[in-house]
């Protein structure tokens, strides 16, 4: 068949030396892969020794409940990472459905024909369609109008934010119980509520991260995904509408941080425009720490809420036994930089390891 | 189109605003005000506008210190800037910046920071514009013409004594103190524990700053539980905090004692349905018109005839008197 | 003194898998012009890094005036006196020319300030010294033609005290006239002693200017000869080597219907067209070569076919039907699929595995209700892998641990699994080994037997020869030359594609 007289190519084996033990290196990937978990266990073994009421069954549930809100916002943020974007404005998007869902249930929809109330579904709705519609003009900017991610959600994380004051005048929506003529009771239900035991923003934090795990692992669209991030050039020419992907992945983005912003003011039974300021910098700083790179293409939704738990459970930790603001400041930023110098290391090893076996 | 009508929901109120903001500097804009004469004794023939700085109205606070400061100095005749520097002392200083340039009559303001606002003032200063400083003082004397403030320790003291009260004078307590680089946060932490301390029964259990934020007050206040499930009572520095501490009292569905400090129209609202135990008031409204008055004197007379530090009482309010408060002013008081 | 003035000797550098030099041995005399010919992917490249201290060898030494010396980086080795001019320009555009010169080794006053005036002063020497006196040394270098720009990148060079000159393809972006004002200047600098090292394609250019030649082939030195001692047909048989119906396999498929027809492409570019006024055909069991050198239009020619370059003007049409819509998704849907050139950045999807990459282009088409099926993808992917002989751990394993020739292969598979009519291949063999370089030969003709069309690019004169039934030779954007596989030969291709002869033509 092949009429290749050419001399056959010596078997090349790379001189780049992979590592010097690569059993010993095997065993140190592993544990870098799974480090986030490694973290999570060795905090909660640290401050279960310090303090005997954090490992017990409500703390657990409540620590839990305190990780949904940064965890559903890091799901998010995790997509638009992955196609080497930033989100920026996801905190501000939280305080922008926040307010807007709150006026709706406070002083409903004025018009020239009185006030109008909707059902608490209704306005549940209406805010997480105001984060897709936010994400939909970040993505527009950053596609249609060029503008780098990291410029466009900088400047919604301000628009955002002032269009929320604007709506209030600066002021807090303080009651969002509803009331039975207006038919819009039970706003608390996703925010206060518990079923099985378990709040019901554990459990919408469940079904949002299932449903990433599977659009990311098992859709083509999540496949797109990695791939715009891994090497936009390759992803166009093989056929993938890059812009829509990444429109999508902002307005995702948006929803998820939406619903964050809504669970916090349900559970707050108020809403105030500086609501989730700065939840941005968590929300990014789980999906880092979650093994989430910021060049794109590489990281799971798994990883991002095990980073999500960790900032969770450390912050709350920190409380727990009286340790100051200022500590628990400097205790998590030394965190996401540890993380990410691990992650620079597995990076290392992975592929002096993939070079042995290639 | 639904992408089109996504960005005009976005455009329209970044225009909406842009007008808002031009209208304020044509409104503030006196036709005649460029004679550059605006020193204290300039009297009435100098500019007419007064510019009022606080910090973020997004606090019913300082909305209603804005609110009664503005309509104050409308009634005595003056065109009016409203600004808000949102505690960034760098952001206050330019807006001085734009006081001076404006040939300000007066600046009443709500400071960004007891030694960080001191120079900006002082420019003012030099510049013959006059500052009344309300709600926070700073640590220069000599600098602005009054410092009008409440008298947080005389306010947190009573605060403290309502709630060693409630709390039957013994048990556990927490405490949720403001940011940390606010004097006040300072002061009124110092006034409660005056009173709190002598108290050999009642102890602190807790203390966390929750930087004034109601979602974080929440979620402190929840792990803070979890520590401490014999806690009986939960003193704040701010009612935000309070309202964020309450919401997670409710939540735990506990019975705990909560006090706050400001006297917020949501936190009276509160006391009202039995909710949040007591606050102390604080007298935004008063203390601003006070502040408009004197500056008005000041420009007119070239003094004030008051001390440069003036301090104004603060008010409990508990369910005996709460119907009675509006707006950060207790009826007849 | 010795004559030897820079001798690399034993280098041998492996990139990965591939071994880029094997044990050459490499000599510059002293004030002459050596000359290091050889085909893309020979090695010159990977000589020449190493000889800049660019690149640290994998092994061998480097000898200069007789003393060994380890070159540390590019600074190093510009302070032992060896310069390099590269082929790609590395002028900062938003600068001026004086700014240029000097960047990152700006003339100081005071140990503090740069000093502008001195700058300019030595700058403008230089340029007179490159015949271009009337050059302001405060025009920036974004507002010079090409040529210019690489004179500035010539005097960069001058300013240093440079003793040995090493000058990747000068001339590839100069006009005649520049190219004779070069050719004094390294006339001048031989007279000074100064010795040159000449990489180049253009075989006239380099018979005129040279003193030594030495040509490399697949890392390998064939040939090192004084330049009297030769002509241009031993050099060509150097460059090539063995005989090449030998090495590549031919296609004998017999050919159907017309695939793939442009007519008059223009593509705009910011001086001339990229793309100018292009036709051809490409027949189902065809195998068309388009053979140019390096800025010929020809990576233009194929991505605007694939929809990532908007024509200006023409008209495309795949299996008679006209393609209006100029999307990489239209283009696809109507039968094409392109193998770019550079693998890296615009084949591979470096985060993903094998797998992955394999399937990107049709990963909608294997799912069920919207969820991709596991074992679908496992079965598609591992098809195309024993199809294509693709040698890897495993489909799991991410595509940056393959060997070159393998990663070709996987964006090959990535391709051939869009089912396209026509595939387009840009410089399929590029930087992969001899063996894989084979393969890739009889993937294609092996393809064109199943009645696909393949147009491939190449600058490679044996590989274009030996594989194509037809070659168009691009020159300047346009199609200067169309050779049959009866009727073409080496000579005849070189002579086509020398950029000067045709503008001088037409």
């Amino acid at each position: 068949m092949t009429e290749t007289i050419a001399p056959a190519p010596a078997p090349t084996r790379p001189e780049p030396a992979g590592p010097r033990n690569p059993a010993l290196a095997r065993a140190a990937l592993l544990l870098l892969q799974g480090r986030t978990l490694v973290v999570l266990v060795l905090l909660v073994a640290f401050f279960s020794a310090i303090s005997s009421e954090y490992l017990t069954q409500s703390n657990l549930i409540l620590m839990t409940k305190h990780v949904a809100i940064n965890a559903i916002l890091a799901i998010g943020v995790t997509f638009v990472i992955l196609t080497g974007g930033i989100d920026l404005s996801v905190g501000s998007i939280a305080g922008l459905a926040s307010m807007i869902a709150g006026g709706l249930l406070f002083t409903g929809l004025a018009l020239p024909g009185g006030t109008l109330f909707f059902s608490v579904a209704v306005v549940i709705l209406v805010g997480i369609l105001v984060g897709a519609l936010v994400g939909a003009v970040n993505g527009l900017l950053i596609t249609r109008f060029r503008v780098a991610p990291f410029i466009a959600t900088l400047g919604m994380l301000y628009v955002a934010r002032g269009v929320g004051q604007l709506r209030s005048d600066g002021g807090t929506f303080p009651d969002l119980s509803g009331t039975p003529e207006r038919g819009n009771q039970g706003f608390h239900v996703i925010g206060v509520d518990s079923w099985l035991g378990i709040p019901v923003a554990v459990w919408i934090m469940v079904v949002v991260a299932a449903a990433a795990v599977v659009v990311t692992t098992k859709t083509p669209f999540g496949r797109r995904v990695y791939s715009v991030g891994g090497n936009e050039r390759a992803a166009v020419l093989s056929g993938i509408r890059v812009n829509r992907i990444k429109i999508a992945v902002y307005v995702i983005s948006g929803c998820c941080a939406a619903l964050a912003g809504l669970l916090l003011t349900s559970e707050l039974g108020a809403a105030y425009p500086d609501t989730a300021t700065t939840y941005e910098l968590n929300a990014i700083a789980a999906a880092v720490l979650g093994g989430t790179a910021l060049s794109g293409g590489r990281g799971t939704i798994i990883g991002t809420v095990m980073g999500a738990f960790v900032i969770g459970f450390l912050s709350d930790g920190l409380v727990l036994v009286g340790v100051s603001t200022f500590w628990q400041s400097v205790v998590k930023g030394a965190v996401i930089i540890f993380a990410v110098i691990t992650e620079q290391a597995q990076q290392r090893l992975q592929s002096s390891l993939a070079r042995r076996t290639a | 189109m639904r992408k089109l009508s996504g960005i005009r929901r976005v455009l329209l109120p970044i225009g909406a605003a842009a007008v808002l903001a031009l209208a304020a500097c044509g409104s503030g804009d006196d036709g005649g005000s460029g004679t550059g004469s605006a020193s204290p004794s300039a009297g009435g023939g100098g500019s007419k506008l007064m510019v009022i700085i606080t910090p973020s109205p997004d606090n019913v606070f300082f909305k209603a210190e804005q609110d009664a400061a503005a309509a104050q100095a409308k009634q005595l005749g003056y065109e009016t800037l409203v600004l808000s520097h949102d505690d960034d002392p760098t952001k206050q200083s330019q807006e001085i910046d734009t006081a001076i340039s404006r040939k300000a009559a007066a600046i009443i303001l709500d400071n960004a920071g007891a030694d960080a606002s001191v120079a900006a003032i002082q420019r003012a200063k030099d510049a013959g514009v006059p500052t009344f400083l309300i709600d926070r003082e700073i640590n220069k004397t000599g600098v602005a013409v009054a410092q009008i403030v409440s008298n947080n320790a005389q306010g947190a003291g009573l605060g403290g004594q309502e709630f060693a009260k409630l709390m039957g004078g013994k048990g556990e307590y927490a405490e949720l103190t403001g940011k940390p680089t606010d004097t006040n946060a300072g002061v009124r932490s110092q006034g409660y524990h005056g009173v709190l301390d002598q108290y050999a029964d009642m102890k602190m259990v807790a203390q966390q700053s929750a930087n004034w934020d109601q979602a974080e007050a929440l979620t402190k206040t929840q792990t803070i539980l979890q520590a401490h499930p014999n806690i009986k009572g939960i003193i704040a520095g701010n009612d935000t905090m309070a309202l964020g501490a309450f919401a997670a009292v409710q939540a735990a569905g506990k019975k705990i004692i909560v006090v706050g400090f400001d006297g917020s129209p949501d936190v009276v609202s509160s006391i009202l349905k039995d909710g949040i135990k007591a606050t102390v008031l604080q007298p935004a409204s008063k203390i601003a018109e006070m502040a408009v008055d004197q500056a008005d004197a000041y420009v007119k007379t070239g003094k004030t005839d008051q001390p440069e530090k003036q301090s104004v009482d603060c008010v409990l309010v508990n369910p005996d008197n709460a119907k009675s408060v509006t707006n950060f002013a207790v009826a007849g008081a | 003194m010795s004559a030897e003035h820079l001798v690399a000797r034993g280098m041998s550098k492996s990139y990965g898998g591939v071994r880029a030099l094997k044990d050459v041995t490499f000599t510059a005399y002293r004030g002459k012009v050596n000359v290091l010919v050889g085909e893309n992917g020979a090695g010159k490249s990977t000589l020449m890094k190493i000889l800049s201290g660019a690149e640290q060898p994998t092994a061998g030494e480097i000898l200069l005036d007789g003393e060994a010396v380890r070159l540390a980086g590019p600074r190093d080795a510009m302070a032992r006196g060896i310069g390099i001019i590269h082929q790609e320009l590395s002028l900062f555009p938003n600068l001026s020319i004086a700014e240029n010169m000097f960047a990152g080794r700006e003339l100081r006053q005071a140990r503090r300030f740069v000093d502008g005036k001195e700058q300019r002063r030595r700058t403008r020497a230089v340029l007179r010294r490159l015949g271009q006196d009337r050059l302001d040394p405060d025009t920036l270098a974004g507002d010079l033609p090409i040529g210019q720009q690489q004179l500035v990148e010539i005097g960069r060079a001058l300013l240093e005290d440079v003793r040995v000159l090493i000058m990747d393809e000068p001339t590839s972006a100069l006009s005649n006239h520049e190219v004779d004002v070069l050719f004094e200047v390294m006339a001048d600098l031989r007279a000074h002693d100064v010795t040159v090292i000449y990489i180049s394609h253009k075989l006239d250019e380099f018979r005129r200017i040279g003193d030594h030649v030495t040509v490399l082939r697949d890392g390998s030195v064939v040939a090192h000869e004084s330049m009297d001692r030769t002509d241009t047909g031993w050099i060509v048989r150097q460059m090539v080597g063995r005989d090449p119906d030998t090495l590549f396999t031919r296609n004998s498929s017999p050919t159907g219907d017309v695939l793939l027809e442009v007519r008059n492409l223009t593509v705009p570019g910011p001086v001339r067209p990229l793309v100018d006024d292009v036709s051809l055909t490409v027949r189902a069991g065809e195998v068309v070569g388009v053979y140019g050198l390096m800025g010929a239009g020809r990576t233009e020619l194929v991505e605007c076919l694939m929809g990532m370059r908007k024509a200006s003007a023409g008209e495309v049409r795949i299996k008679s039907r006209v393609e209006r819509e100029g999307t990489v998704r239209a283009r696809l849907a109507a039968g094409l699929a392109l193998v770019p050139e550079d693998r890296q950045r615009d084949g591979l999807v470096q985060t993903m595995s094998v797998r992955d990459n394999i399937l990107l282009a049709t990963i909608g088409r294997l799912t069920r209700a919207g969820l991709l099926r596991g074992g679908v993808e496992q079965r598609t992917a591992k098809s195309k892998v024993d199809e294509l002989a693709i040698r890897m751990p495993g489909l799991a394993a991410t595509v940056t641990a393959l060997s070159g020739g393998n990663q070709q292969k996987v964006v090959l598979a990535r391709a051939l699994l869009t089912e396209p009519d026509v595939l387009l291949l840009d410089e399929p063999t590029r930087g992969i080994d001899v063996g894989a370089k084979g393969q890739i030969a009889t993937l294609m003709a092996a393809l064109a037997a199943e009645g696909f069309g393949v147009l491939f690019i190449s600058s490679e004169l044996a590989e274009v020869v030996a594989m194509a039934d037809r070659v168009l030779v691009m020159a300047r954007g346009r199609v200067t030359a169309e050779f049959t596989a009866a009727n073409v030969t080496e000579e005849a291709l070189v002579a086509a594609s020398a950029s000067d002869s045709v503008l001088e033509a037409s």
